[in-house]
């Protein structure tokens, strides 16, 4: 066989596999960083098994690669982790803090095997793994010296204590001319003779008129073996096939090669009558005629395949948004500074600085993307959920996703992990009937809900809808009051869906018949909110509800209005306003004593001012009736604010004011101007809050 | 006429050498990346050969043969597992999820380009 090898490599062209090189090294990098990461990060004693075969799936990978372009010593060693890897991943020992060690330092070892083979090519490695290996074949051995006792104790004299020394695995056939029967007598012969080993067959049934395989196990040479079998086989009827051409056919399998030249030496099951013969040929042309991938003749490149990925730490990537944060601010700072320029004179400066402009949008747009990852990340974790949790309930729901493709921030992306699942769990537990009750109201006995994420300008929209029993008005309204809340009969339909997210709501608190959608929504609400997103809520009593969550695309940068208060400069997220315009005194109307309303069209809208809420002077000079009101909404409540000046709109690199500064009621957040000087931003919705106390 | 051999293999240097040394003999290569990338990417068309890794995230090679072989177009299509070891264990599962057969890693591309033009000639 070893000759056939050889043969094939020599008559072979001169496929050179260093071309490949560049690419496994990096893919291994990739995957011991990964292993390294998981081995620290998960207790592997607990480990889930997605995790411990992620760790597996790595060291098997490595090994796969090194074995394929020659670096044996990684090959080697990968093969010992991945050994360890697959007994843990099997559950058939359990992680010792030793073990990890063991995999770590092998995984260091293999980086510095890496870096000679990157620097030397596939000989001249200085890495000594003489050790490591050692303490592997060990850790293998006290494992199987556990699992004979344990075999030896459940098994009392069964053919395994028969063979001794190292077993080996071959593979014989034996050719049967008119019947079964050599077929019939080899395995008699493995069963009556336990040192002979083991015996399986590879067809499913014995063949007449053909060769018939066995996966042998035994501890003898081929030599002994042949001379055992000649006692009842003559040597014509058995033939060992060798055991490394590295691969075969099955002899009933479905795409057999057609019966060719058989060549012996590389051991092909011949076909077995009654086999089926491919019922579409393979060679069928096909309908949809693919492209051409590639002419063969094209030139030898080490390009990377088409559909590859670079991995980089999350930190490298935010570092890439503070920076293009900063040159946004740098940006603005001269287009600030410019406009005190004279036209004429200075523009070659002025086009320079457009073009600085239009490059600095689309670079952060760029790099904003590397952030962003698609919904169906988050998606893909609600069918099985729902799954379980419907079979638990005795109910039958469909889940329906849209738009998947939807990207989100990677950050915000995991924070609506949890409130997503708060929300598409309350839908199936409590918004959905049980069949009979469905059938009874008319509905098909199978519930839907369907998750569904778009763009919506500069945010997502993401939607959980269910088409239960939906929401009862009167009764939220009833239990509203019970909890003491004001709430007039009059109120929309909105607010009184919006009820639920009152702290007050809990399960305890809402009987059962009510559909009992009050399960921590207030903090679904809060978690959202601290997102920057809003909740809104649609409902049909009977026939179903939707929430929609509106979130922000990005947290770090903003569209923004700035508004002037005396001397100081505030900024509103753009996406909150609504309309702005200058005050006409006789729209004011005077309630309760301090309070003020402005009436915009058909609606009274509660005023803020502004200069009263943050305590700044306002300017000199400025006369009533010349204020500027902004109206703005956040969770379907509107107010008006009243400001001194609109500075203008742009976009703001959000900068944390907590983490810089200190909590500052009514504010999210600071951003740094063009002319330098530090805004804050408003938090409407806190601000729209207080209008209601 | 040139053949489309599917390849489906989760490390990328694996699947650039075998695009690499099957397009360099004139097949036509498809690579996919996991299990249900090769069956997405198996779904209307029909390949010559489908070549499969075993472990692979996602979806593993021999629940990929299973899905393959359990649809019409994919009956009779020669699959061929990838396999890193040629255990008995390993082969009485690829013949049960109706491989056609296996090649063991690590394979150099003559061996390869040898096994898949017994499978598909060309």
């Amino acid at each position: 066989m070893s000759a056939m090898t050889s043969g094939s490599a020599e008559r072979g062209s001169a496929i050179d596999l260093t071309q490949f090189f560049a690419v496994f090294f990096e893919e291994a990098t990739e995957n011991l960083d990964g292993m390294e990461h998981h081995l620290l990060n998960a207790d592997l004693q607990t480990a889930d098994d997605e995790t411990l075969n992620s760790i597996f799936r790595c060291a098997h990978s490595v090994k796969g690669g090194a074995a394929t372009f020659g670096f044996t010593d990684m090959a080697e060693l990968t093969h010992e982790m991945e050994t360890l890897l697959d007994r843990l991943r099997r559950h058939e020992v359990v992680a010792d803090t030793a073990m990890v060690d063991l995999l770590l330092h092998s995984v260091d070892t293999l980086r510095a095997q890496l870096a000679c083979h990157r620097d030397g090519g596939t000989d001249a490695v200085a890495v000594d793994t003489g050790d490591l290996l050692l303490r592997y074949q060990s850790l293998t051995a006290a494992a199987n010296d556990c699992e004979e006792a344990t075999a030896a104790e459940q098994t009392p004299g069964t053919p395994a204590e028969a063979a001794e020394g190292p077993t080996h695995t071959i593979e014989l056939a034996v050719i049967c001319d008119d019947s079964t029967a050599p077929a019939d007598i080899l395995m008699r012969m493995f069963h009556q003779s336990a040192h002979l080993g083991t015996a399986t067959p590879l067809s499913a049934d014995p063949v007449a008129k053909g060769e018939n395989r066995f996966m042998i196990v035994t501890s003898l040479s081929d030599q002994e073996l042949l001379a055992q079998l000649g006692f009842h086989l003559a040597p014509e009827q058995v033939r060992i096939i060798p055991a490394d051409i590295g691969y075969g056919f099955f002899s009933d399998a479905p795409g057999m090669p057609r019966e060719e030249g058989s060549d012996a030496g590389f051991g092909f099951f011949s076909d077995a009558p009654g086999a089926p013969q491919s019922d579409v040929s393979p060679h069928v042309e096909s309908s949809t005629e693919p492209e051409p991938v590639a002419a063969p003749s094209r030139p030898v490149t080490p390009a990377r395949a088409d559909s590859t990925t670079l991995r980089v730490p999350v930190e490298k990537v935010d570092q890439l948004v503070n920076l293009v944060g900063e040159l946004v601010i740098t940006q603005a700072m001269l287009a600030q500074t410019s406009k005190e320029l004279d036209l004429e004179l200075h523009q070659q400066i002025m086009a320079g600085l457009g073009e600085l402009e239009r490059n600095t949008r689309d670079l952060q747009e760029a790099v904003m993307s590397i952030r962003m990852i698609p919904m169906s990340t988050v998606f893909n974790r609600f069918p099985r959920m729902l799954r379980d949790l419907a079979s638990k309930l005795g109910k039958q729901v469909e889940f329906v996703t849209k738009g998947e493709a939807t990207e989100l921030d990677k950050g915000l992306v995991e924070k609506i992990i949890d409130p997503l699942t708060h929300l598409v769990r309350n839908s199936c537990d409590h918004g959905i009937e049980p069949p009979a009750e469905r059938l009874a109201v008319g509905k098909p006995a199978h519930g839907t809900i369907t998750l569904s994420a778009s763009h919506q300008g500069g945010s997502i929209m993401i939607e959980v809808r269910d088409d239960g029993r939906g929401l009862p008005r009167q009764k939220l309204i009833d239990k509203a009051r019970q909890r003491g809340l004001n709430v007039p009969d009059s109120i929309s339909d909105s607010e009184a869906w919006a009820l639920i997210f009152a702290p007050g709501f809990s399960t305890a608190d809402v009987v059962t018949d009510v559909s009992g959608r009050g399960v921590g929504m207030d903090v679904v609400k809060k978690n959202i909110g601290a997102l920057g997103g809003s909740v809104d809520i649609e409902a049909a009593e009977g026939f179903g509800m939707s929430v929609k969550v509106r979130l922000p695309l990005t947290l770090a940068i903003m569209d923004a209005m700035s508004v002037g208060v005396g001397d100081e400069c505030y900024i509103l997220p753009l996406a909150s306003v609504v309309e702005s315009f200058q005050m006409a005194p006789d729209k004011i109307r005077t309630v309760g004593g301090s309070g003020r309303v402005v009436q915009v069209r058909d609606e009274f809208l509660p005023i803020i001012a502004l200069a009263q809420v943050f305590d700044v002077p306002r300017r000199y000079g400025v006369e009533a009736g010349e204020d500027i009101i902004v109206v703005v909404e956040s969770d379907g409540v509107r107010v008006a604010l009243q400001v001194d000046a609109l500075l203008g709109q742009q976009q703001v690199v959000v900068k944390n004011l907590e983490s810089n500064y200190r909590k500052v009621a009514h504010i999210s957040g600071a951003t740094i101007m063009g002319d330098g000087r530090v805004a804050l931003i408003l938090d409407v919705g806190s601000l729209a809050r207080r209008s209601r106390h | 006429m040139s053949h489309d051999i599917l390849a489906v293999d989760d490390s990328a240097s694996i699947r650039q050498m075998l695009a690499f040394t099957l397009k360099g003999a004139g097949f036509r290569v498809t690579e996919a990346v996991d299990g249900q990338d090769g069956l997405d990417k198996a779904r209307g068309k029909s390949f010559h050969l489908v070549l499969t890794d075993q472990n692979m995230p996602r979806m593993d090679g021999l629940s990929l043969v299973r899905a393959l072989r359990g649809q019409a177009a994919y009956r009779g299509t020669p699959i061929l597992m990838l396999t890193t070891e040629s255990s008995d264990a390993m082969k009485a599962q690829g013949r049960a999820a109706g491989a056609t057969g296996w090649l063991v890693k690590p394979f150099d591309p003559n061996k390869l380009l040898e096994v898949v033009r017994k499978v598909i000639g060309g």
